[in-house]
């Protein structure tokens, strides 16, 4: 089993290196028969295990947190405290539910206030016709 | 229609003043494996959310500490909190998680946790 699961393991991670959003490279629902093993397990693969995929060495850089990354964070700790989330369930709406295209193209705190708007719409403490009409209203402040 | 109601507070309430994953202490019941053991982590289905990181399937690692008792990430994402199991501190040889790993680095480790339900005996 082991050694199988292996071949497996180490294909799928050649696989998701391919799967990197490209834009220039359009895949729109594809037959069922353009899809194989490998490559269905490489698309409903986890966005945030990254472990073992082909990367290169980033610039690491001191950058100071920003008020509205500070505002962001204890939102949704007051979500946690006010019972609308777990920090599991937290973690999989901002790591994995976003998809891979959002969970590598945002900012970290952009998926966390990104996904504190989706859990009150999800659990109905605001309608999505209610939070399109606040955004556009604050959008408004600042024309 | 009407709207669903349950008691979305009821993972604080068990938590305030004890703590998480300390809230679950106790429930998961007897361990399967003890520190020394060595298993295998399975190859089980990536079906919407787990922890488990690819890398480290049907890989041997050993037990190095049980750590706490808590759902898996799989359950308690959905707020299903009621099947605690043991998770467990695990050490790898990085020589075994990477075909490529340079042998002047071969004692190198790695350790990460994972649930029971991750690991069966080597």
């Amino acid at each position: 089993m082991s050694s199988s699961t292996r071949d497996k393991v180490m294909r799928h991670l050649d696989v998701v290196g391919h799967l990197q959003p490209a834009l220039h490279v359009p895949q729109q629902a594809p037959y069922p028969d353009l899809v194989d093993n490998a490559h269905y397990r490489a698309y409903t693969r986890m966005s945030h295990d990254v472990g073992g995929e082909p990367d290169v060495p980033i610039t690491w850089e001191e950058k100071e947190e920003e008020l509205w990354e500070h505002n962001t964070f204890v939102t949704c700790e007051v979500l946690a405290w006010r019972g609308v989330w777990n920090a599991e369930e937290r973690r999989r709406r901002q790591n994995v539910d976003v998809g891979q295209t959002q969970y590598l193209g945002l900012p970290y705190y952009g998926r966390w206030l990104l996904t504190a708007a989706r859990i009150l719409v999800d659990k109905q403490y605001v309608t999505g016709s209610e939070l399109s009409d606040k955004i556009a209203e604050v959008k408004k402040r600042y024309e | 229609m009407s709207k669903p109601v349950y008691d979305r507070e009821h993972h604080i309430k068990k938590a305030t003043g004890i703590g998480d994953p300390q809230c679950f202490k106790g429930e998961a019941g007897e361990a399967k494996f003890k520190v020394g053991d060595t298993v295998r982590i399975k190859d089980l289905p990536d079906i919407f959310y787990n922890r488990c990181q690819v890398y480290t399937r049907g890989v041997t690692a050993t037990v190095v500490e049980l750590v706490y008792e808590s759902p898996a990430p799989e359950d308690e994402s959905w707020d299903n909190c009621d099947d605690s199991q043991w998770f467990y501190s695990l050490v790898f040889k990085q020589t075994d998680l990477w075909p490529d790993y340079p042998d002047a680095f071969s004692k190198d480790t790695l350790e990460t946790e994972l649930p029971e339900r991750w690991l069966e005996t080597a």
